[in-house]
């Protein structure tokens, strides 16, 4: 087991977390289903008896008027509509007083008639006697028409529907489950890192400096915990050295200037230069303190913030919704979509200044900065009367999610020149991505527990973890003046280079159309409104794009790197998400919504990574003019506009199609820009292109 | 890893300082965090389990009384297809009263007209009166369709009441008793509340095993290293890495070489300079 | 019979009894409705004013009865025009066609056009009043109160499987012999034939004798059902013909309620006179209180069917209804206390 990598003790610690976290709620699920059983069944078999009831009145009053109890016409017309509107029950029968069965819906004879034919009902003595055949609960009601025995009436219930009644909680508790599973992988990663690895790491640097006999740093930080003894001691060890050179330094210093004899000063000088020629020790009179920033250190309070906006994911346009009132000259779904465009295009504004302003005040002062806008935004949110101030807050909440996300874009590209560069977006990318499957999940079952308006209460106290994390543990840093900000003319000119434009044009923009528009919009308002699906379902629906990304996002980018294929890439990935959204256009199930939510999420998957992996090949010349951080920093705001497009096209979309028919026709948007690309990347050609320079 | 060459029980400390104590271990630090997120996960596992039993015992329970409600608006209708006027069927009382003996749990029956007056009720006082606004909205909806509503400490149930024209006339609602429900699902909180305990109990123990093996051996490595560290330092020899270990341990290993021999050396180059400063 | 008589009395002072009753907001200003009868008040009336006291809309009736009259009517146009009403509800084809006039022989000077106008128990509104159902193209709508052959037609399959129906008719009545062929009609489409017998006639007038005959040569025939159309040629002597078919073991359908209630037919359906008065003021209110244009609102029957199974003939048959018509049904058995 190495101590300064992350991997091998992670490996195991989440071994642990897998074991600590699923076998506790496993045996509470199944316990509690038990109990549910317990609590259910006999409330099943009231409702049968009340049902039983009913149907034998039914059935009396007919022989009442003398027709013979095995003579009773339409007996299976009679019943049909019974077992439709009542899912429990799984049969109705009537014997005779011999009990041979005389009429049977909802079963197979074979099943139950050995059992009526022996059973004795009158002796039983319960007024319902109840009694268990296979997998069926049979409630028996007896049948008496002036005072006469005339037979039997049977409710069967299915065990099986309970069961499955109770495989829905699990699901539940299933989404529980795994959300916690991640957020204890971002907890433990937290503290691996910050305690062990990270460390351990800067220990490791400072061991390669000193077998080299480069003794002028030691090790900084200094937890009390075994890491922490062992950095002292550690430092000890370098101190000593350096100590006994002070000393010795000293005392050469002291014959030089004090000895008469030049021989021997001259002998003294030679051991003084083998000494510093053998070891080199600190100028400044001690060794500096070495500290390490890591991209991990951002890590989970992104994740927290990004877990707080996420958490309405599902249920924000239901939430606008409900505080609808008409707004003249627009229609209803246009009102529901402008706060989701609005929140798109503050963070769309917002984000320069943002950028800017952490490279000259750091990471820490603004993400701390952005958290007053964003839990006044959430907590306003919450209380908001109407669609006007929602928006106003939405849009609070917007500028303090660009400049959290700024400030932590910022720390992690500046820790991130420290070590690998991909491996820093990749630490961005994953939190954002854990984060939306994780607050997508809770978001939308806690939504349908206690309501859209806590659910933002619990947002604006997750995004204040976050910030009391960032203030805890996250060093102040320092500001840097990397880059030079490129001018807007700069950047104006980036779109000149048709490769750019087309790539912002036919595949950034698509897919955040889609994004915004179909997953962010459409999905929770055609799923909850045309069809009445619960809003936890909902969620655990839209869950299914990001648990796609991630799923394949690692393996685009592998490919990508491994085949150089990437306009491809993007190519296939833009085409699949908008054939996807046509999807529902073959059949109206709701599984083809889901499968859209997957072939989107895989579409991004897919095309994400290469999209930012080929701006370096086709802006190679601007990337070296005015840095590619800057090059990108333009994409992302440039595809920004099909982010504030999405709902508004979706919502124009609706009163022409309808909700299912919006979805098709933004699929077909999407899916013709998409083949635009497709077909221009075939022009794209491989490797960097200079022309542009040529060209001017 | 361990050291080689000859040990001598003088200077352990090497001249260094005494170490420091540990006083949050690793184990206590990840256990607190890994057991704070087991308490989370099975208090919102619960928290979850709860209410959706609560909503499936409910809508089981709602749909026994709709199903009477059921009943009862089908004979209300079938007496209005005679003829009559909603208020003039007289025998509505009866059955009214006849559904609620069936259950002990109905607190009451009742039939409104469409302006929300009570035109009969189990409860023989309130004929007369009016019911809520919501429960005159609701007998507006979809005439197939039970409705649900919660009024205090009572929960209803109820259906549209509809004439031969199709047209509303008023609304029949039975009133439960929510103590009902609330006691069907109460028994489930405790056991929960029970069940989250004893699992948190159990798997906060394994958890500490856990991390107490799995830290105890980093714990431990360092130690080593540390030791090895304080005996080359003090005694002296040469430090080699553990077998098995990484690029790091032979690093270290070759860092402790170096920190003796610097000392070693610097100490050797002093008594130099001392000889030669006292040679004069 | 008697008691049967005697509950629907009772009913009928129920209805009438309660009106004053309800109490109102006072009204700013009663509709006031000019009701012109044919035979006097009876149910249809009862239900188109219940209907107002229920919907609490003020309401002031004008009532006038012609006493089978048709020289009263001339003056009811006259009165109804000097007394300014905002609606008139007529009663029966006589009265409708004298006062709002046939829908191609509408006169200004004799009917009534300038008041909007609604209509019920008219027998064949179509062709008469009105050029099509869906619209009366003037001023004026209404109900119908005939099932329509349809609704018979899928009634009688609902009670068991049908492939050959029988009905008695007489040869002299155009009515009967459009029934007849439309029902036939419908056979084809649903699936039965239909078999026709007329009765005997003798001097011109139909023989009652006959009809017994006639019943066993559809028996012959091997029909499943005998269909009894409204007639009173047939009402008046339903006895011989439902009696005939009972003794054959023929189940029969009769439209209206007499051949069941008061005879042996063994099931029937109608729509109640009561529920259509109903629905006529229903039609009133649209055009009084929500100011629909009479030409826009359609003319129909009420949507739910009055269904009677006669007991006694159903035990005597041993052909027994299915659970859900006679869930729908109301039964009469006077063996156990009337209809219920």
């Amino acid at each position: 087991m190495t101590l300064d990598r992350t991997r091998p003790l992670f490996v195991r610690l989440l071994l642990l977390a897998f074991l600590v976290l699923v076998p506790p709620v496993g045996l509470l699920s199944f316990g509690a289903m038990d109990e549910f059983a317990r609590g259910l069944v006999p409330e099943m078999d009231k409702k049968a008896v009340t049902v039983g009831h009913d149907l034998a009145a039914s059935i009396e009053r007919a022989v009442g008027f003398g027709i013979p109890i095995a003579s009773l016409q339409g007996m299976e017309d009679f019943f049909a509509p019974v077992l439709a509107a009542n899912p429990e029950i799984r049969y109705l029968a009537v014997t005779d007083p011999s009990g041979a069965i005389l009429f049977l819906s909802g079963a197979g004879r074979e099943a139950l008639e050995p059992y009526f034919s022996v059973a004795d009902f009158g002796a039983a003595g319960a007024e319902h006697p109840k009694s268990i055949i296979g997998n069926f609960i049979n409630l028996t009601q007896s049948l008496t028409v002036k005072g006469s025995d005339v037979g039997h009436l049977h409710v069967g219930i299915d065990h099986d529907y309970v069961r499955d009644r109770l495989l829905e909680i699990t699901v539940d508790i299933g989404v529980v489950t795994l959300v916690s599973l991640l957020v204890a992988v971002e907890i433990l990663l937290f503290v691996v890192a910050a305690n062990v690895t990270g460390p351990m790491r800067v220990v490791g640097k400072v061991v390669d400096k000193v077998r080299r006999g480069d003794f002028t740093a030691i090790c900084g930080g200094g937890s009390d915990d075994e890491v922490g003894r062992f950095v002292h001691r550690f430092n000890a060890a370098i101190r000593r050295a350096d100590d006994l050179f002070r000393r010795l330094d000293a005392y050469i210093d002291e014959v030089r200037s004090a000895h008469f004899d030049k021989s021997v000063v001259e002998r003294v000088a030679d051991i003084d230069s083998r000494v510093r020629f053998l070891f080199r020790f600190s100028r400044t009179g001690q060794p500096e303190v070495v500290t390490e920033r890591q991209a991990t250190d951002i890590r989970l309070p992104l994740f927290l913030f990004v877990f707080a906006e996420e958490i309405s994911r599902s249920f924000m346009p239901l939430y606008i919704s409900s505080l609808y009132a008409p707004i003249e000259g627009l229609s209803r779904e246009m009102v529901i979509a402008i706060p989701i465009a609005v929140f798109m295009l503050v963070i769309a504004l917002a984000s320069p200044s943002a950028a800017l302003a952490t490279a000259r005040l750091g990471s820490r002062r603004v993400f701390l900065a952005g958290l007053i806008p964003a839990v006044i935004g959430f907590l306003m949110t919450a209380l908001a009367h109407n669609v006007y101030d929602f928006i106003l807050w939405r849009a609070v909440t917007a500028t303090g999610y660009a400049v959290i996300t700024m400030a932590c874009q910022g720390y992690i590209s500046q820790a991130s020149q420290q070590q690998n560069r991909t491996q820093g977006l990749g630490v961005y990318v994953g939190a954002v991505l854990t984060a939306s499957v994780c607050g997508t999940g809770i978001g939308g079952v806690l939504a349908e527990r206690v309501g859209y308006r806590t659910t933002f209460v619990i947002a604006a106290l997750l995004a204040l973890v976050a910030g009391m994390l960032i203030y805890r543990l996250v060093a102040a840093a320092q500001p840097q003046g990397r880059d030079r900000a490129p001018r807007k003319r700069e950047l104006l000119g980036l779109l000149r280079n048709w490769r750019f434009s087309a790539l912002v044009l036919f595949a950034a923009i698509p897919s955040k159309i889609a994004l915004t528009g179909f997953l962010f919009f459409l999905v929770p308002l055609a799923l909850t409104q045309d069809r009445g699906i619960a809003l936890g379902d909902v969620a655990r629906m839209m869950m299914l794009y990001p648990v796609a990304v991630v799923l394949l996002s690692p393996l685009a980018a592998r490919l990508a790197d491994r085949t150089g294929w990437k306009a491809g890439l993007v190519a296939v990935g833009g085409v699949i998400g908008g054939a996807g959204m046509l999807l529902p256009m073959l059949a109206p199930g709701l599984e083809m919504i889901a499968l859209a939510i997957v072939l989107l999420g895989l579409s991004h998957g897919l095309s994400a990574s290469p999209q930012l992996a080929m701006i370096p090949d086709v802006c190679w010349i601007e990337c070296r003019n005015m840095g590619q951080t800057n090059v990108l920093a333009f994409l992302r705001l440039a595809e920004r506009v099909g982010s504030v497009a999405g709902p508004l096209l979706a919502a124009a979309l609706i009163p022409l199609h309808g909700q299912e028919g919006a979805i098709v026709a933004l699929g077909w948007l999407v899916l013709g820009m998409s083949v635009v690309f497709a077909l221009l990347s075939f022009a794209y050609g491989s490797g960097p292109h200079i022309e542009t320079e040529l060209a001017e | 890893m361990e050291k080689i060459g000859q040990t001598s029980l003088a200077a352990m400390s090497g001249g260094l300082p005494p170490p420091r104590p540990v006083r949050w271990s690793l184990a206590r630090k990840v256990s607190l965090a890994l057991i704070s997120i087991l308490l989370f996960t099975l208090l919102v596992a619960g928290f979850f389990a709860y209410f959706k039993f609560e909503s499936v015992y409910s809508s089981q329970v709602q749909s026994r009384y709709s199903f009477m409600v059921f009943t009862i608006k089908k004979r209300v209708e079938d007496s209005l297809n005679l003829g009559l006027s909603l208020r003039q069927l007289r025998q509505v009382q009866d059955i009214l009263e006849h559904e609620k003996q069936r259950d002990a749990q109905v607190l009451a029956v009742e039939v409104y007209d469409h302006r929300g007056e009570v035109l009969f009720d189990t409860d023989r006082g309130a004929i007369g009166g009016k019911v809520s606004d919501a429960l005159v909205e609701a007998a507006r909806g979809n005439p197939s369709q039970a409705f649900g509503l919660a009024d205090e400490d009572t929960l209803i149930v109820g259906l549209p009441l509809v004439n031969a024209l199709g047209k509303v006339e008023g609304g029949v609602v039975l009133r439960y008793s929510a103590v009902y429900v609330e006691q069907g699902v109460g028994g489930l909180l405790l056991e929960l509340a029970k069940a989250v305990g004893v699992y948190l109990a159990i798997f906060a123990v394994v958890a500490l095993a856990g991390l107490y093996l799995l830290f105890g051996r980093v714990g431990r490595k360092l130690a080593g290293m540390e030791h090895a560290l304080t005996e080359v330092l003090s005694v002296g020899g040469h430090a080699v890495p553990e077998a098995g270990g990484g690029e790091f341990e032979e690093h270290f290993a070759e860092f402790v070489d170096k920190t003796r021999e610097a000392i070693d050396h610097i100490r050797d180059a002093t008594d130099e300079v001392g000889r030669l400063d006292r040679l004069a | 019979m008697r008691r049967l008589a005697g509950l629907v009395l009772a009913l009928l002072m129920l209805a009438g009894g309660s009106p004053a009753a309800v109490a109102a907001d006072p009204p700013a200003k009663p509709f006031r409705i000019y009701m012109a009868l044919w035979r006097g008040w009876e149910e249809a009336a009862q239900g188109f004013k219940d209907y107002f006291a229920n919907q609490d809309i003020p309401v002031e009736l004008i009532v006038r009865d012609a006493g089978q009259d048709k020289a009263k009517l001339k003056d009811f146009v006259a009165e109804a025009r000097r007394l300014n009403v905002d609606l008139v509800f007529t009663w029966g084809t006589t009265v409708t066609e004298e006062m709002l006039g046939r829908h191609d022989a509408v006169d200004p000077a004799r009917h009534i056009t300038d008041i909007p106008a609604v209509f019920a128990i008219v027998s064949q509104p179509l062709g008469g009043v009105v050029p099509s159902l869906s619209s009366s193209g003037r001023n004026i709508t209404g109900t119908t109160y005939l099932v329509p052959p349809e609704t018979q037609a899928n009634l009688i399959q609902s009670y068991r499987p049908l492939s050959r129906l029988g009905v008695v008719y007489i040869p002299l009545e155009r009515n009967a012999l459009v029934a007849i062929e439309e029902m036939g009609a419908i056979g084809e489409k649903s699936g039965f034939t239909l078999e026709t017998r007329a009765v005997d006639l003798v001097d011109g007038k139909p023989n009652p004798a006959s009809i017994a005959g006639k019943v066993a040569e559809l028996k012959t025939a091997g029909i499943d059902f005998l269909y009894i159309p409204p007639d009173t040629f047939l009402n008046v002597n339903r006895d011989l013909l439902t009696g005939a078919a009972l003794e054959l073991g023929i189940p029969s359908f009769a439209v209206g309620e007499n051949a069941v209630l008061t005879s042996k037919a063994m099931f029937g359906g109608v729509y109640r006179y009561y529920t259509v008065g109903q629905l006529t003021a229903y039609k009133a209110e649209q055009i009084l209180v929500h100011k629909v244009r009479p030409a826009d609102i359609a003319i129909d029957a009420p949507r739910r069917l009055s269904i009677i199974i006669n007991m006694p003939v159903v035990r005597r048959l041993g052909i027994y209804p299915p659970m859900k018509l006679l869930g729908l049904a109301e039964v009469f058995d006077p063996a156990e206390g009337g209809v219920k």
